[in-house]
């Protein structure tokens, strides 16, 4: 369906030896950083690495390692691992957003303008914006679709939510950018650090998620409920935004720290994956209460009962491993700042909870061979769960995680 | 297992079931929730305070305000290891055994149950083409068997997923062994030690109540800093610390939060800090209209009683910066720092205690000084603090002149008209300036006021304001030794391997059986998965159409 769309050149560039020399390419400059983060210089400096990154130094290391990446391709032949050809797209999803966010760092106000108290002139915030309607209006294109199962439509929907999915993306890096030109670059650190920040990257994942999810599966009416989900929480972050929780504030000490970038993400995989579950599961129930009363026009356009018990599967299947290696690394840097790897501390006993909640839904399914209507509840009730261990904790409950609290 | 007695066997079966391990993880889930909702290991005092004797006692008893370390808590956790050991127990060899047993042949009522079957006659071939062709396709693992005239194949993929249930629930094992480990063979407490001081015991909470545990060698807090960012967060908290080992000094460390020190098994982590008994200097201005100003020295958490008076004040705290935002509400924030100040609760005959907050500098707005200023909280709780300006700048001794010089001309003086007032004030300030009037005159004239008003209002005998400061931290440092933490480490690193083999690999089997049919080849062939059946379902046509193409192909090949 989406071939007819791309053109031959972009069919081309994501087939065989191009593919290929591409990705070993990517893999080459990660290696290259890496080595420049833990052996160029004098170390890894957190608050330097990524000027470091973006130097002649970086350029040296990364392009060094970007090279021996493309001749390693030469030696290693042309697979076809599907490994290859799956990831490469979000590589070049990645550059293309690092690309945007370097135009958009043009459109930031003159240097003089840009003050710490009074952060409402930066670009960043433009950005969140479109993102905002962007997701609203594929969320009410997506619900539309249901009912007029109309190509363009269809098409409209995805393709805006790709845009809201780069906008969301391209604000938070633009975030990062700006970081530094508050206080003399005192504050720089990866947009990650509070509420409103993981809500953009929550957004993104889940979007990102689903959006490969109906590339592969085909289950464009699954959008939706994801959608919906999604322009959900673009209020929510509107309100933080309304409270004041949108500024770029320093770091406290206990969250300076290199484990902070890999930490949050990967949970918020888990959480976006999560999300995908749970609309997966509200449209197998929207479904069966649909078979129940007869035949509907929006039966054709829904995937089946199976497919839908799957997709929730399917995610939940991305989440979990996910969400596992983030609570690992979590207890990882706990031992590492706060004197022991479990303290049973709220936000560590709450991601035990979901973590023991998806851990029985894998059993029930996997062992039992349970499906249908139980599980579509699980899922939804699942994500009930995690959503109070990412947002209701931070609100109702206090502990060692209070950086994540709303004023 | 047959060496269990046959009574153990149902109850050992029982604790290796599925459905008890998953009421196992939502009881655990469940229960992990209490000690979420109830704060955990604080004072009994606010326990009592908030539930009630009655709820106390039941809550004390049931052990839940240390929840996590409770007999039935730590019970669930024990019973999940043996369910888990259990389970291991029964399905390894089970597992092992699958994975080793592969049934080439399938009877045909087998045939019915496969998810995926296709039959189609290849014309002009033999079976050993097609089964050379068919076992050239390298991904799939190949078995062959002959049996009644036919040719059967069977192939497999990710035949080894079962390892994925068996890392996965040992990995589990190991953690929680681990974690026991930490319990029983750690310890994680605190100690604070003041700058200059050294300190070799931490204290920790067990239930409900504090030990003491003597550590192998002594922490020396050399200096202890802070370093802010422009709007006044804290940026930074570094300890420099030695280590004395018998005597000796061994080590000296810089250390800051998520960077702790290595010392002996031991870790050393920057907590918290606090201030470690630093000396202040404070003057009392009396307020009799003497013009007497005392200078005494107090320190943190020590009091000083004025034996003429009776008032004694308790000092609780000092901060050498104290950054508020100056804006008004709803303006963008100006944070500024107002300079030293100490606390302490102050009592006398006839007084409510109040905590009072004394700073050392004037209260300066731009150029324009506002005078001394003075918190107090009627509550002694620190959200309840009100400024007070208490009109003179007392750091400036003429100004405390001038005060006594105005209020004496204007008792002296029973006209009360304005112009009286200001004609009593240019005199009492030629007679303290000279002739050098000071270039804030009007500043000074509303300062002067103001403290007409509020000193002669104040219901003490005389007010204290902080004069000088030598300041003394303390760090709070936690020492944690963790003899399970690499072998949690090892079990996550199981976890996490066993997981991704677990959801991503499926066992993947394809059976072909070909039988001969005049000329041609009549080819069965059928799929079948564990997990994934949607990318089963593709994976089977493709490999399906590129068999019949080959086959054809090898078909053209012979007739040409």
């Amino acid at each position: 369906m989406t071939a007819a769309v791309e053109s031959t050149f972009f069919r081309g560039i994501y087939q065989g030896r191009i593919v290929h020399t591409r990705f070993w390419l990517y893999m080459g400059f990660i290696v290259g950083a890496s080595l420049l983060a833990f052996f160029g210089g004098s170390g890894y400096d957190e608050d330097a690495y990524i000027f470091r990154l973006l130097s002649m130094q970086g350029v040296i290391w990364g392009g060094v390692g970007a090279l021996l990446g493309a001749a390693a391709s030469m030696l290693l032949g042309d697979g076809r691992a599907s490994a290859v050809t799956s990831s490469v797209p979000w590589f070049d999803g990645l550059i293309l957003m690092l690309l945007l966010m370097g135009a958009f760092t043009l459109l930031e106000p003159h240097a003089a303008l840009i003050s710490y108290e009074d952060q409402s002139n930066l670009f960043s915030g433009r950005i969140v914006m479109a993102m905002n309607l962007l997701f609203i209006f594929s969320a009410v294109c997506y619900i539309m679709y249901l009912f007029a199962p109309d190509s363009f439509i269809g098409k409209m929907a995805t393709m805006t939510a790709w845009g809201g999915v780069y906008a969301g993306g391209t604000s938070l890096l633009l975030r990062w950018y700006e970081s530094y030109l508050l206080l003399d670059g005192d504050i720089g650190h990866a947009p990650v650090s509070n509420l409103y920040e993981v809500f953009i990257l929550l957004f993104c994942v889940t979007g990102c998620i689903y959006l490969a999810f109906e590339r592969r599966y085909q289950a464009k009416a699954l959008g939706a409920f994801v959608m919906v989900i999604i322009a959900a929480g673009v209020f929510f972050g509107v309100w933080l935004d309304s409270i004041g929780q949108a500024d770029i504030k320093p770091l406290v000490p206990a969250l300076q720290s290199y484990w902070m970038k890999i930490h949050v993400p990967l949970n918020f995989v888990g959480y976006g994956a999560f999300a995908v579950a749970c609309a997966a599961g509200m449209a197998w129930l929207v479904r069966s209460g649909l078979e129940q009363k007869g035949t509907s026009k929006l039966l054709k356009v829904f995937p089946t009962l199976d497919q839908l018990d799957q997709l929730a599967y399917k995610s939940v299947a991305v989440g979990f491993p996910a969400f596992t290696l983030a609570t690992i690394l979590g207890a990882a840097w706990a031992a590492e700042a706060w004197g022991g790897y479990w303290s049973w501390d709220p936000k560590e006993t709450w991601a035990l909870i979901v973590w023991m909640f998806y851990g029985a839904y894998l059993h029930v399914r996997i062992s039992h061979g349970w499906s249908g209507k139980t599980l579509a509840w699980w899922a939804v009730v699942g994500f009930l769960v995690t959503l109070f261990c990412f947002v209701g904790v931070n609100m109702y409950l206090s502990g060692l995680h209070s950086y994540g609290k709303l004023a | 297992m047959s060496y269990y007695h046959k009574s153990i066997k149902p109850l050992f079966l029982r604790f290796a079931s599925m459905p008890l391990a998953i009421v196992l993880l939502m009881v655990l889930a469940l229960a992990s929730m209490i000690g979420t909702v109830l704060l955990q290991n604080q004072g009994q005092a606010d326990y009592l305070s908030q539930f009630g004797p009655v709820w106390y006692w039941v809550f004390r008893s049931l052990g839940l305000f240390d929840m996590y370390h409770s007999w039935w808590f730590i019970g669930l956790l024990g019973f999940l290891m043996v369910s888990l050991s259990f389970c291991l127990w029964h399905n390894i060899p089970r597992m092992l055994k699958e994975m080793r047993s592969r049934k080439i042949t399938l009877a045909d009522h087998a045939w019915k149950r496969m998810q995926h079957t296709h039959e189609w006659t290849v014309a002009d071939t033999t079976v050993e083409q097609l089964q050379e062709k068919a076992q050239s396709v390298a991904e799939w693992k190949w078995l062959s068997e002959q049996q009644g005239g036919r040719t059967h194949l069977r192939g497999d993929k990710g035949r080894y997923h079962k390892w994925g249930y068996i890392l996965v629930h040992s990995a589990l094992l190991v953690i929680l062994i681990g974690g026991w480990m930490s319990v029983q063979f750690g310890f994680r407490g605190n100690m604070a030690v003041p700058e200059g001081a050294s300190e070799s015991e931490i204290s920790y909470v067990k239930g409900t109540g504090v030990e003491y545990l003597d550590m192998p060698f002594d922490v020396r807090c050399n200096s202890f800093e802070i370093d802010f960012f422009p709007n006044g967060m804290p940026k930074l908290f570094r300890s420099n610390l030695t280590i004395i080992d018998n005597g000796k000094e061994v080590l000296t460390s810089d250390i800051i939060v998520n960077e702790p020190l290595y010392y002996k098994g031991v870790r050393i982590y920057q907590a918290s800090f606090g201030d470690g008994g630093s000396k202040i200097g404070l003057k009392l201005f009396h307020l009799d209209g003497s013009k007497r100003v005392d200078v005494v020295e107090g320190e943190i958490y020590k009091t000083y009683t004025d034996t003429k008076t009776g008032i004694s004040m308790e000092f609780t705290d000092f901060k050498p910066y104290n950054v508020e935002n100056m804006a008004e509400p709803g303006a963008p924030k100006q944070f500024r720092d107002i300079g030293p100040a100490v606390d302490f609760i102050l009592r006398g005959p006839g007084l409510k205690p109040v905590k009072v907050r004394s700073f050392l500098n004037p209260f300066i707005v731009g150029d324009q000084n506002q005078g001394s200023l003075m918190m107090v909280s009627m509550s002694g709780d620190n959200r309840d603090f009100e400024s007070f300006f208490l009109g003179p700048d007392l750091s400036d001794p003429k100004e405390w002149d001038l005060f006594h010089a105005f209020a004496g001309k204007l008792s002296g003086n029973s006209d009360t008209a304005e112009g009286a007032a200001v004609e009593a004030f240019k005199a009492s300030v030629s007679e303290v300036y000279g002739d050098k009037a000071p270039k804030d005159f009007k500043d000074l004239g509303i300062r002067t006021l103001q403290g007409m008003n509020v000193l002669t209002s104040l219901p003490w005998p005389f007010i204290p304001v902080l004069e000088e400061y030598e300041q003394v931290y303390y760090t709070g440092l936690q020492l944690a030794r963790d003899p399970g933490m690499n072998v949690v480490w090892l079990g996550s690193a199981l976890l996490t391997f066993g997981l991704c083999i677990m959801l991503y690999v499926a066992h993947r089997k394809v059976w072909l059986v070909f039988e001969t049919k005049g000329k041609g080849v009549y080819v069965r062939m059928a799929g079948m998965t564990n997990r994934n059946t949607m990318a089963f379902e593709q994976e089977f046509n493709l490999f399906l159409t590129e068999l019949e193409r080959d086959f054809s192909i090898s078909r053209q090949g012979e007739s040409v």
